[in-house]
């Protein structure tokens, strides 16, 4: 039953931003406090149950697998990075690389919506806030003293917008299956 | 509980859901995310390829969240098996919605595919798209089923009354509501422009502009002029004219841009498999947006990948000149034309096998001319003062460019930016604002369906066709010879929705217990025809044969053997043609069904 559970709420939190929302604070409050709310409680209650009834629990796959599936099937990264590179012409390895720099990278770009952080052009002169996030931020060169900082943005850095990875339904066996093999029946 | 709007997009190679809350003070439309299983993953996508694959019986990982072990898979994950297993996998099902040729509840798709595997109808497939979309709303919005929403579900502008009758049937059977509505597509995409602006559409558009809407997809090209008026103090929108369903799109000029390069692979004495073919239709895909994208390369070079795992060394390349692309996807596609020139009409053998009746005539301009041509007055065409661009073909910014200068040519005597006589009229512009090219007519379609409910600008216009039943004169039988056969007109073109109307005529004797047939005709330039008129001739550009209507009258309803009846039709507030037979004597009435089965050929 709780397989079952776990397998809908797994899809609602996917597809369902409500949902996610919900569960996400249902997960602090776990370590906040033993007993939910009053009001949280009956907004759970109605989690609504989805109409069809999956019977088994799908095996779970590494996230990881699914978007090096997504980027070979897709884009053909794998076949692309197990290739040995010497002997061809520049202009072989450049013609592949255009289209796979296409293919993966509408791949990465509707998973990831990846945006710079910083907007402003590198080279300009940009201020690190006192109290800034270690993680946000990389200071290089002369850091003394405390912040704000002010100096010179090197990179704009990258983050995902979005992080919206497809669910595995296969079975177990093929849970590490990047590509499939393939075979032409005559 | 209604608390959304939902507005369908059913596309021939897309479909789009989107939905607004009903209690807002104005729509705010979103696109939902569309759940589709791509090769056992399953993964959130604003669009849904109208594409069906009917898995064989090994198959596993099909699974959608709201689907255990299906047999099919509709979608991102299906288009993809369309290069690898073809015979498996359905394509352009709306398109033989639409063909009357064929008998559209009869398991013929995927067209030519071998007998095991087990087939599906036009409608099914239909139906099959229309229930992934319900079940990924039931799922998205478990509190909110689709059922109990406002639904509107567009159609296109060309589909006479008996496609638009099978697009109800599949919607009904995939779970959409009883009352959902219909909506024309070009119309979806000027409400999503008129709720994109807001109110300042009345500054765009003046008294006396004739929009027209462009719609481009990937199968079906899709014309329609709106007027601009004013009633009642207040800016009114009507639309004034549709096209002719044309067989002609996007994927047409991939294709003829793949074999154009396929050309240039096999002298360089490459031969492309079949899963090749289909991988350079999609390279060839983005390769015409940079081709046709002003200010392109002079080269472009189009690599087809081996098919093995070793990528670069099994790629091929070849290079084609932008010029030579230009003048294939140009003057095959938005030829140079005038205003006076007719699409050619017969039709090239090689297309004929794939079952479709494509155009014979690629040329989308000459279409668009013949189309400006018939409806404009007195020998005139019809002159658009904006063009409203939709379908994903536009993307390619150059095809909108040329229809704009084709335009400009036909009504201003002189190219774009040439220097303009005092008085000669401005050229057609493209409307101001944003053309979403993708999302369009899915969310109008919602704009629509929330200012049906709440308020606001409607185009109006009624229908788009007049509709003909065929009657045989009366008079001497010539032995050897049919009777001739007349047009009596039973819906006028314009005919508002929740309307209804006798049609006058001479008695009509429909046999009891028998079915009785009519033959169906729909036009969409005769614009005179009253309720009652008789065609006595007309030529098959100006009115089309459509699915036949039957009717059986029950040998219980009455004691007679033959009952004299008249016509009586009926547009309903959801935009559904019905004509009904009502007796001459009694109160009683029958209405007619298209009978789609009748007319398929064997």
């Amino acid at each position: 039953m709780h397989l079952l559970i776990a397998f809908k709420a797994f899809f609602l939190v996917l597809f369902n931003g409500a949902v996610a929302r919900l569960v996400a604070d249902v997960l602090r409050r776990r370590h906040e406090e033993p007993r939910l709310p009053e009001a949280k409680r009956e907004a759970i209650a109605e989690l609504p149950s989805a109409p069809a009834k999956p019977t088994a629990p799908k095996p779970a796959r590494s996230e990881a697998i699914t978007l090096l599936a997504a980027l070979q099937r897709e884009g053909r990264f794998v076949d692309f990075l197990k290739e040995v590179l010497s002997g061809f012409r520049d202009a072989q390895r450049g013609a592949v690389a255009r289209d796979l720099h296409r293919d993966c990278g509408k791949v990465v770009e509707r998973m990831f919506a990846i945006q710079p952080i910083l907007s402003d052009a590198e080279g300009a002169s940009v201020e690190v806030p006192s109290g800034f996030d270690a993680g946000r931020y990389r200071l290089v060169g002369n850091v003394s003293g405390t912040p704000p900082f002010r100096g010179a943005l090197v990179h704009h850095g990258w983050q995902a917008t979005a992080c919206e990875l497809p669910a595995w339904v296969g079975g177990e066996a093929s849970s590490r299956v990047i590509a499939p093999i393939e075979v032409e029946v005559k | 509980m209604a608390k959304y709007v939902i507005g369908i997009d059913l596309g021939t190679t897309n479909s789009v859901l989107a939905y607004t809350p009903l209690d807002v003070e104005r729509p705010q439309v979103e696109v939902l995310a569309i759940p589709q299983n791509i090769a056992a993953t399953v993964e959130g996508l604003t669009t849904l390829p109208s594409f069906l694959y009917l898995a064989p019986e090994h198959e596993q990982g099909l699974d959608l969240p709201w689907s255990n072990a299906p047999r099919y898979v509709a979608g991102e994950g299906a288009r993809r098996r369309a290069a690898e297993t073809p015979d498996r996998t359905v394509a352009a099902a709306k398109s033989w919605l639409a063909h009357s040729r064929v008998d559209r509840h009869q398991p013929i798709l995927p067209w030519n595919a071998p007998a095991d595997v087990e087939k599906v109808s036009p409608v099914t497939a239909s139906q099959r798209y229309l229930e992934h979309l319900v079940g990924a709303w039931n799922f998205a919005m478990p509190d909110a089923p689709l059922a109990e929403q406002p639904v509107v579900l567009t159609v296109p502008a060309s589909f006479d009354a008996a496609a638009r009758e099978l697009t109800r049937e599949a919607a009904l059977a995939a779970g959409l509501p009883q009352e959902f509505v219909l909506v024309e597509e070009p119309q979806a995409a000027v409400y999503n422009w008129l709720d994109d602006l807001g109110d300042r559409w009345r500054r765009v558009l003046t008294v006396g502009d004739t929009l027209l809407v462009c719609d481009v997809g990937g199968g079906t090209t899709d014309l329609t002029l709106v007027s601009v008026s004013e009633e009642n103090g207040e800016l009114a929108l009507r639309r004034l004219a549709v096209g002719n369903h044309l067989l002609v799109g996007g994927d047409n000029m991939d294709l003829a841009l793949a074999h154009f390069a396929a050309g240039k692979f096999a002298e360089q004495g490459v031969e492309l498999d079949p899963w090749q073919s289909v991988s350079l239709w999609h390279s060839c895909r983005a390769a015409k947006e940079e081709l046709l994208a002003s200010g392109g390369k002079k080269k472009h070079t189009i690599t087809v990948a081996g098919r093995g795992s070793k990528l670069i060394g099994k790629s091929k390349s070849v290079e084609v000149e932008r010029d030579e692309a230009l003048e294939l996807l140009m003057n095959g596609f938005f030829p140079q034309c005038a205003v006076t020139d007719r699409p050619a009409r017969q039709r090239v053998s090689g297309f004929q096998e794939i079952g479709l009746p494509f155009e014979a005539d690629t040329g989308i301009t000459r279409h668009l001319a013949a189309f400006l041509q018939s409806h404009g007055h007195e020998g005139e065409p019809a002159r658009p003062t904006q063009v409203l661009f939709n379908g994903g073909v536009f993307k390619a910014a150059g095809l909108q460019e040329r229809v704009l200068e084709v335009l400009g040519e036909w009504f201003s005597g002189g190219k774009r930016g040439a220097k303009k006589e005092q008085d000669a009229p401005a050229p057609p512009q493209r409307l101001a604002g944003a053309h979403d090219l993708d999302h369009a007519v899915a969310r109008g379609a919602t704009v629509y369906g929330w200012s049906k409910a709440r308020g606001g600008v409607r185009i109006r216009g009624g229908t788009a066709r007049s509709y003909y039943v065929g009657i045989e004169s009366s008079g001497l039988a010539i032995p050897g010879a049919p009777r001739p056969l007349r047009a009596l007109c039973v819906v006028p073109i314009g005919m508002e929705e929740g309307t209804e109307t006798d049609v006058p005529s001479g008695e009509i004797g429909l046999v009891v217990g028998e079915p009785a047939h009519f033959r169906f005709f729909s036009s969409s330039t005769r614009k005179d025809d009253k309720p009652g008129d008789l065609v006595a001739s007309w030529s098959p550009e100006e009115i089309a044969e459509s699915d036949s209507l039957e009717a059986t009258l029950p040998a219980e309803d009455t004691q007679e053997d033959y009952v004299p009846v008249k016509f009586r039709s009926k547009i309903t507030e959801l935009g559904m043609f019905e004509l009904w037979c009502v007796a001459t004597k009694g109160e009683q009435r029958w209405k007619l069904e298209f009978s789609v089965r009748e007319d398929a050929e064997s």
